[in-house]
């Protein structure tokens, strides 16, 4: 046996002393600490910063015109000439190495030989003026030999064999244009099969997904005097940003600093792009010895950064005739467009949760994740999970339908409990916290569901009601797809006041707000006395990528592990002070006392002070390593997450049949995040995830025409949800604890948009009695299923 | 296209008057500049924010003569001696207006990047109906987008700020807020 790390150590003492304990801080609503700072305009956005700097030079990406084309020549040499241009910058100038991939070197910066996609560069201009540096770039020639342009993955494989078609290769540096195959395969599904009374077999597509932040991209880039940059960039990630620009820049790490200020909203988007803007501003800055600023447009930001996978999948559910779940077999393509960007590890991802989460003792899952021509995808909200729970929660309510079960007695039946093995093997028990059940039981009672299901089910005028239910669940943190570590510094200051410091990035939705509430749990002070600083390079400890929501956890459990040892040492403190035992110490600054006996007592303060005088170092560091993930390439055994956030969600929606127009009423969230740290945050979580994944159900696609053109590539054509589309939303919450979690909690970013779609179309489905099977489902797109299924009369 | 690559030098610069939050600016523009880059980086209110450029998003309006409008589709001589109110001038220095404390309040911010214009936008709206419907708060904050989904709380917020002013709490004082 492999000794227990302290840390983790640490981590488990802490969730036994405070379970079932009141909390001071956490589960408190309270102001965020960056919130005065946003509605007063004072909160600092990268371009913002912009204001601060004078002879700045401006960067602007010239693109390529062909989504798919040999480059036989870049002629540059009339944008050089252009009054106002500094410099044209091609693959050639770049110091170090040109790519900017993140899991696989596939991606060039700036390309040479071949365009891949319609967003890919060709060329920086370089210049004074922003309007110049775009005009100059409509003076670059380049001869292209057009290839053959591929949107659909099914142009590149076959869904029934996931063999590659007879087609040009769109990365010939590679022998194959399937990036990646992942697989599980558990128990014997031909004998399921034959087991089977019901067996229901279909195919799936879910749509291209633009993250929409409201802020596009950017990075400003400023010389040092020792030859370095410092790069403040929207990034989620600053410490890949540095390893990429490092790179690029063929410059040790040690002389890029990354700074990451304020994010306008991430989801997953300000990953790779970060690193590729960055690396321009940065090397405009290396090239021209000025500060330089790169932006891009909203357009650009929509054909130039990654996306939502999209998926093309067939799935098989057998069952028995009292709806126990046999077998799940699915063949999944995801097309990952013309760079892996995390592909691999989104396919792994949807590979993990392909069976939803249920008991499921026999499967074959099957995912490939393949190039086309389209704007490479990679890291959003969910991670692949949206994609295969969007099949499996549709597979449910249609097995449900065969059964003539109700939807949500069909999923009782078959769900994960504690004491159950998951499709993989893991065993999952009281210490993951398994609340699936509770979480059902709560969305159902509050959308008084077997009500609303019967009322609904006969209906006649020109507005129907429908009520849907889907489950999911999420592992937590990122498994096998990386170094799994976290970090945060605490320092207390002499006059009391604590500085807060995590490579982690707040995207927006609060996460850095929960792990000052940790800390200040912990310490005894109030959170308001903590100033957060932002992510920093050079002074921030490396905490790994902000994704795949494992701020709370693995972020919180290092914040948990610093702010634990400092409180130790404030006790001895505290104790020789005082003269109780440093057990008996209560700290709820700014009072300091002994428990035994409160009136002994003395001040946060003179602790502070006095730890100064005895030299007991009042700065700590902590870190987090998750337990290492198990998984077999071959069998899909193992262990893959460290633990599971679950959910229930039920939609309430409204579609008049006579324009197909569906608006939805209400969305009830239920979901077992272990323990609710800061609740506000996790409220949040549960609407925005909500708005948007009903985006992503009813309207949201990016649209490639078959040159491999983005149709629509703005704001007023790529559709969001407005404020007139934002439906009642009620979060509830399940607590149950995860023992290595901070006080047992679990994470909630992305777990918050995975089933909200499928509920979404179950209920619609459930309204109108029609089948749908594809998102996202726009009223052009009901409206010809009814008029198809002769539904309507108009 | 020989002509194209000097007449960019051609462009002349034009001394422009605005009045921002109170105060008198003369600026240098080229004719070509927009409104929201002169606020932005020339006179620094950065608060006024830049999701699309195309008058899609909301995030960049301004009230201009008291009308709402996207800053990123004015052209800066356009706003030739015009009165313009941005956030950072919605409140006196060191107060809160009550649509800001209403904002704080109903614990909505999350990347905050769309909160200036949210905002404005709101105030535009009270300036015109004072004791908004639902129905008025979702007309007047469309254009307003927010893709991190706090619009629930827009809307409660738009209406904590309807009592706080009725209540006559027009300002409050930051350093209270903050406590
Ligand atoms: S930036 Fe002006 S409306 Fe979007
Ligand atoms: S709070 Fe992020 S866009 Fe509105």
């Amino acid at each position: 046996m492999a000794q227990v790390p302290e840390y983790v150590r640490i981590v488990e003492e802490v969730f036994e002393r405070y379970r079932g304990k009141p909390f001071v801080y956490v589960g408190t609503y309270r102001q965020r600490w960056d919130a005065v700072a946003k509605v007063t305009g004072k909160a600092l956005f990268t371009t913002d910063f912009l204001k601060f700097y004078k002879n700045v030079v401006w960067v602007h990406s010239v693109r390529t015109k062909y989504a798919h084309a040999i480059i036989k020549n870049i002629d540059v040499s009339r944008a050089a000439k252009y009054p106002g241009v500094l410099r044209v910058v091609t693959a050639k100038d770049i110091p170090g190495v040109n790519d900017v991939g993140y899991v696989i070197p596939d991606q060039p910066l700036l390309a040479t030989k071949k365009a891949r996609y319609i967003g890919e560069i060709i060329a920086l201009v370089i210049a004074e003026d922003p309007y110049v540096a775009r005009e100059a770039g409509d003076l670059i020639h380049v001869d292209y030999e057009p290839l053959p342009v591929y949107t659909d993955p099914l142009q590149i494989v076959d869904l029934d064999t996931l063999k590659e078609k007879p087609h040009t290769r769109i990365h010939e540096e590679r022998d194959s244009d399937i990036v990646a195959h992942f697989k599980i395969r558990a128990g014997d599904v031909e004998k399921a099969l034959k087991e089977a009374d019901v067996i229901v077999e279909n195919k799936y597509r879910t749509p291209m997904q633009e993250h929409a932040y409201m802020e596009p991209e950017a990075a400003v880039a400023i010389p040092e005097q020792d030859g370095g940059v410092t790069v403040i960039t929207s990034t989620q990630c600053p410490f890949d940003a540095r390893k990429a620009i490092a790179r690029v820049l063929n410059m040790p790490q040690s002389m890029v600093r990354v700074i990451a200020p304020f994010l306008g909203g991430g989801f997953g988007g300000k990953e790779d792009v970060a690193n590729e803007i960055g690396s321009k501003a940065a090397l405009a800055t290396y090239l021209t010895g000025r500060p330089a600023v790169a932006i891009h447009t909203r357009e650009e930001s929509i054909i130039g950064h990654s996306k939502r996978h999209p998926m093309v999948t067939w799935y098989r559910h057998a069952a028995k005739k009292d709806g126990t779940l046999l077998s799940v077999e699915a063949n999944i393509v995801l097309d990952t467009g013309a760079y892996a960007s995390l592909g691999p590890f989104v396919a792994w991802r949807a590979t993990v949760h392909a069976t939803g989460p249920y008991r499921v003792r026999n499967a074959r899952i099957d995912t490939i994740a393949v190039y086309t021509n389209t704007v490479y995808s990679g890291a959003f909200r969910g991670f692949g999970n949206p994609q295969v729970a969007f099949a499996v929660e549709r597979q449910m309510d249609i097995l449900a339908e065969e059964l003539g079960i109700d939807p949500v007695d069909l999923r009782l039946k078959n769900i994960l409990r504690a004491g159950d093995r998951t499709v993989h093997g893991q065993l999952l028990t009281e210490e993951h916290g398994v609340g699936i059940e509770e979480a059902i039981k709560k969305a159902v009672e509050a959308a008084d569901w077997y009500n609303k299901r019967r009322l609904y089910t006969r209906q006649t005028g020109p507005i129907r009601k429908g009520i849907g239910i889907a489950l999911m669940y999420h592992g937590n943190s990122i498994g096998v797809e990386g170094a799994d570590y976290s970090s945060a510094t605490i320092i207390i200051n002499r006059d009391g006041s604590i500085t807060f410091r995590t490579g982690l990035t707040d995207m927006g939705q609060g996460a850095v707000m929960g792990l000052v509430m940790i800390a200040a749990e912990i310490l005894g002070a109030p959170p308001e006395w903590f100033r957060v600083e932002l992510p920093d390079t050079s002074s921030t400890p490396d905490a790994g990528p902000t994704v795949a929501s494992r701020s709370t956890v693995m972020g919180g459990n290092a914040t948990l592990v610093a702010a634990y040892k400092l409180r130790k040492r404030l006790n001895e403190v505290a104790s020789t002070i005082l003269g109780c035992s440093p057990d008996d110490i209560e700290i709820k600054a700014p009072d300091v006392y002994c428990r035994s006996d409160p009136s002994r007592k003395t001040t946060w303060n003179e602790v502070v002070e006095q730890s100064f005088w005895l030299g007991v170092p009042l700065q700590e560091f902590g870190y987090f390593r998750a337990p290492k993930a198990r998984w077999d390439e071959e069998t899909g055994q193992g262990e893959p997450y460290i633990t599971y956030t679950f959910g229930a969600i039920v939609s309430e929606i409204s579609v008049d049949i006579e324009t197909g127009q569906v608006s939805v009423d209400k969305i009830i969230t239920a979901y077992d995040i272990g323990k609710v740290i800061n609740p506000i945050g996790a409220e949040l979580h549960a609407e925005g995830g909500s708005i948007q994944g009903m985006g992503y159900a009813l309207m949201e696609e990016i649209i490639h025409d078959i040159n491999g053109v983005v149709r629509n590539n703005n704001l007023s054509t790529y559709y969001i949800p407005t404020i007139k589309d934002a439906p009642e939303i009620i979060p509830l919450w399940v607590e149950a604890g995860y023992k290595r979690g901070p006080f047992g909690a679990k994470g909630l970013g992305e777990p918050s948009i995975v089933a909200i779609a499928p509920s979404i179309v179950n209920a619609v489905s459930h309204a109108l009695g029609i089948r749908f099977n594809e998102i996202p489902i726009p009223p052009h797109k009901i409206y010809l299923a009814l008029k198809r299924e002769g539904k309507t009369r108009l | 296209m020989a002509g194209s690559e000097t007449v960019i030098q051609e462009y002349p610069d034009i001394a422009i008057r605005l009045n921002v939050n109170g105060r008198d600016y003369v600026v240098t523009v080229k004719p070509y500049e927009r409104l929201i880059d002169v606020l932005r980086y020339k006179l620094g209110f950065t608060s006024v924010k830049e999701g699309c450029g195309r008058g899609e998003c909301g995030a960049c309006v301004v009230l201009m003569d008291g009308k709402l409008v996207p800053s990123c589709l004015v052209l800066a001589i356009r706003a030739n001696g015009s009165k313009i109110v941005t956030l950072e001038g919605l409140a006196p220095e060191g107060k809160l207006h009550a649509i800001q404390k209403a904002f704080l309040d109903t614990l909505g911010v999350q990347c905050g990047f769309c909160f200036p214009g949210v905002i404005i936008a709101t105030k535009y709206l009270l300036d015109r109906v004072s004791d908004p419907s639902d129905e008025d708060i979702k007309n007047y904050l469309e254009g307003q987008l927010c893709r991190c989904g706090s619009y629930l709380r827009f809307i409660k917020a738009v209406k904590l700020a309807v009592k706080y002013i009725k209540e006559g709490k027009i300002y409050f004082d930051l350093k209270e807020v903050k406590g």
